[in-house]
């Protein structure tokens, strides 16, 4: 039947587009920056590391361990969709062929992360342990076809439990994966005898489970949605997902700082601003998200110049991105026909962003004390941001 | 002078408009009903007189001036309570009201003085400090109904209101648009609940196809239909007819 095959590849297609489409902006916005920021310093701090890593370092049990957990989290990407409890029900004896493409490609995807995961571990494996590299090469297959293994099993378990007892399955699959390598790693040739049997044993239980009973849609159902919500949410800390809608939370505590917006009409849109600002989730934790990774970088890289580079990138990001969400809304608002001249909303927004970058720019300077030219990146902080403001649209 | 103007109003959404030609008043202390089928141009009609859309030909006047001529006044004259409440999801009640106050140029203490007996008969006193997500879609419309008459201009434009209040918060804000008018407002109120518009409105706008056609009391509409002691859902339906013998 040709007809679930198309099902997938339709499905499959718009997917990837829709990934693709959100890694554009992830790698486009501030957090890349960011996080190539982090992956260089944590890659320096590990090639320092393994420099002078003591030699009684337990290599094997660390490797065994970390895979252990990366190869447990095999999460199925079944695009299962709601309409599917209806309209595939009479498909059920067929859906194999959908369920084969579903697992071939969770396989192919999550492979890759174990795999890299290993490969960063080479390095610690060759120096520290001393493992030779054809013990390693070894563990390395083992590694895919313990991932394939384990992608498997969980589909077959969250059928055979209707999608309960996930945690268990994950423990016991942990386990079973670490201890494997462990005894590939380590030559201990009787205990992985045991582990063989076990890892053996465990599918052929769990399909014998699943034979007994229809598929069950509705724990896959949720298990995808929350699934693409969990992608839509990380894609919601670089650019506006309108799957998303930005949470509200009052913070009494910072109830405080409202006072500063006196209540008169020439004011209105700040009153409305400073509160939207406080508690709307994404443009309040943009702003503390920015502000804390400028302080800590101004206070522990003591590198005047690339505080500088960084604190000027992020107090413009935190200026452009502040003005625009606080500027305009695209719903219709009743403040569309406050008797309130146009273009007091904008310039209440540069208010409003104005406020929170200088807070930043104390911030990042108390956090610099005791490093040199420290009181300049506030005022980077401070110039860079007001420019921003005046001079973007 | 009038409260509302309406001189050969055309307008819509592209060239093509959906309302032709709309020629009507509105005079102190008066409530006039705005009644048609769905897509009979009622909501265009609303959106053209606060002023979110243009129209194409033809000019609006409240209290004299259109808003091209005094943003500020004409803006000032009238409030507007939606069908759908729309509210702020980051203020609670109580910094609704205060941003309407603010944006109207209202003093606070007169503010709370005008929102306090609506505040007690709505039965909201205790959610002042409640987020919008946590009202149902009649405590919403409450809040907009709040927003709205704490204003007192002299033009309220009313869509929908009946649907989602309580009867008591129906009969409460009936009893509110009788004060306001005894005041000297005017009141422009859409609805498809022909049996109250008929009791209590001084006047009925028929819309059809975008064209008025009829506007007057019961007995008016009554005589340009030539049917004596004939409801308001009779002549809606008779005219609803009409189309089909065209």
């Amino acid at each position: 039947m040709n007809n679930l095959n198309d099902v997938w590849r339709k499905r499959f297609t718009h997917y990837i587009n829709e990934l693709q489409k959100y890694m554009r902006y992830i790698f486009t916005g501030h957090m890349a920056i960011v996080i190539v920021f982090l992956l260089g310093a944590g890659g320096y701090q590990y090639s320092e590391w393994l420099k002078d890593a003591p030699k009684d370092f337990p290599t094997i049990w660390v490797v065994s361990i970390i895979m252990g957990i990366v190869l447990t989290f095999s999460k199925p990407v079944t695009l299962i969709k709601k309409p599917d409890e209806v309209y595939l029900l009479p498909l059920e004896s067929k859906m194999n062929t959908y369920f084969n493409k579903v697992l071939n490609y969770t396989t192919m995807s999550q492979m890759l992360v174990a795999v890299v995961v290993y490969i960063v571990m080479w390095p610690m494996m060759r120096q520290v342990g001393e493992i030779e590299v054809t013990g390693i090469l070894i563990g390395l297959a083992f590694t895919i076809l313990l991932k394939w293994w384990n992608v498997h099993v969980e589909f077959m378990f969250r059928w055979a439990t209707k999608g309960r007892f996930v945690w268990l399955d994950r423990i016991g699959r942990a386990i079973l994966s670490g201890t494997f390598l462990f005894c590939l790693l380590h030559h201990e040739s009787f205990l992985a005898i045991i582990v063989i049997f076990l890892l053996a044993l465990y599918p052929v239980i769990c399909k014998k489970k699943t034979m007994e009973q229809p598929f069950p849609y509705e724990p896959f159902v949720k298990l995808e949605e929350n699934r693409m919500l969990g992608i839509y949410r990380f894609a919601n800390y670089f650019t506006d997902v309108p799957a998303i809608h930005g949470s509200i939370k009052r913070r009494a505590y910072l109830d405080f700082v409202l006072k500063i917006i006196p209540k008169s009409k020439k004011t209105t849109f700040e009153y409305y601003l400073l509160r939207s600002f406080l508690r709307t989730d994404d443009h309040f934790y943009l702003w503390l998200r920015l502000t804390v990774i400028t302080a800590l970088v101004a206070a522990f890289a003591n590198m005047p110049i690339i505080v500088g580079v960084v604190a000027a990138a992020l107090s413009f990001a935190t200026a452009i991105q502040l003005k625009q969400a606080l500027s305009k809304s695209s719903d219709f608002t009743m403040s569309l026909l406050y008797p309130i001249k146009e273009g007091a909303r904008p310039a209440a927004a540069i208010k409003i962003a104005r406020y929170t970058l200088i807070l930043q720019a104390i911030i990042v300077t108390l956090a610099g004390i005791g490093q040199p030219y420290f009181y300049i990146h506030g005022l980077i902080v401070l110039i860079v941001g007001e420019l921003t403001l005046r001079m973007s649209k | 002078m009038s409260i509302l103007e309406l001189s050969g109003v055309t307008g819509g959404y592209t060239r093509k408009p959906v309302i032709h030609d709309l020629n009507f008043k509105l005079e102190a202390g008066e409530l006039v009903g705005l009644v048609g089928l769905n897509g009979a141009g009622k909501s265009t009609a609303i959106k053209h007189i606060i002023g979110i859309m243009q129209e194409q030909k033809g000019e609006i006047r409240i209290n004299g001036k259109t808003m091209q001529e005094d943003m500020d006044a004409y803006r000032s004259s009238f409030s507007y309570i939606p069908e759908t409440p729309v509210l702020y999801d980051e203020l609670t009640l109580k910094e609704h009201l205060e941003l309407t106050a603010m944006a109207y140029g209202i003093d606070l203490q007169t503010m709370r003085e005008r929102t306090a007996p609506l505040l007690r008969e709505f039965r909201m006193e205790k959610r002042l400090n409640w987020f919008p997500a946590h009202f149902s879609k009649g405590m919403r419309q409450k809040v907009m109904i709040m927003c709205a008459f704490l204003v007192e201009p002299s033009l309220y434009i009313i869509d929908e209101p009946f649907l989602g209040l309580d009867p008591l918060a129906i009969s409460l804000l009936l009893e509110q648009m009788d004060e306001k008018k005894k005041e000297g407002a005017a009141i422009l109120m859409s609805t498809h609940v022909l049996a109250t518009a008929e009791k209590h409105c001084d006047k009925i706008l028929l819309l059809h196809n975008g064209y008025v056609r009829a506007f007057g009391t019961m007995d008016d509409l009554r005589q340009s239909f030539n049917m004596p002691d004939a409801t308001l859902d009779d002549i809606y339906i008779a005219m609803t007819k009409e189309e089909e013998h065209e």
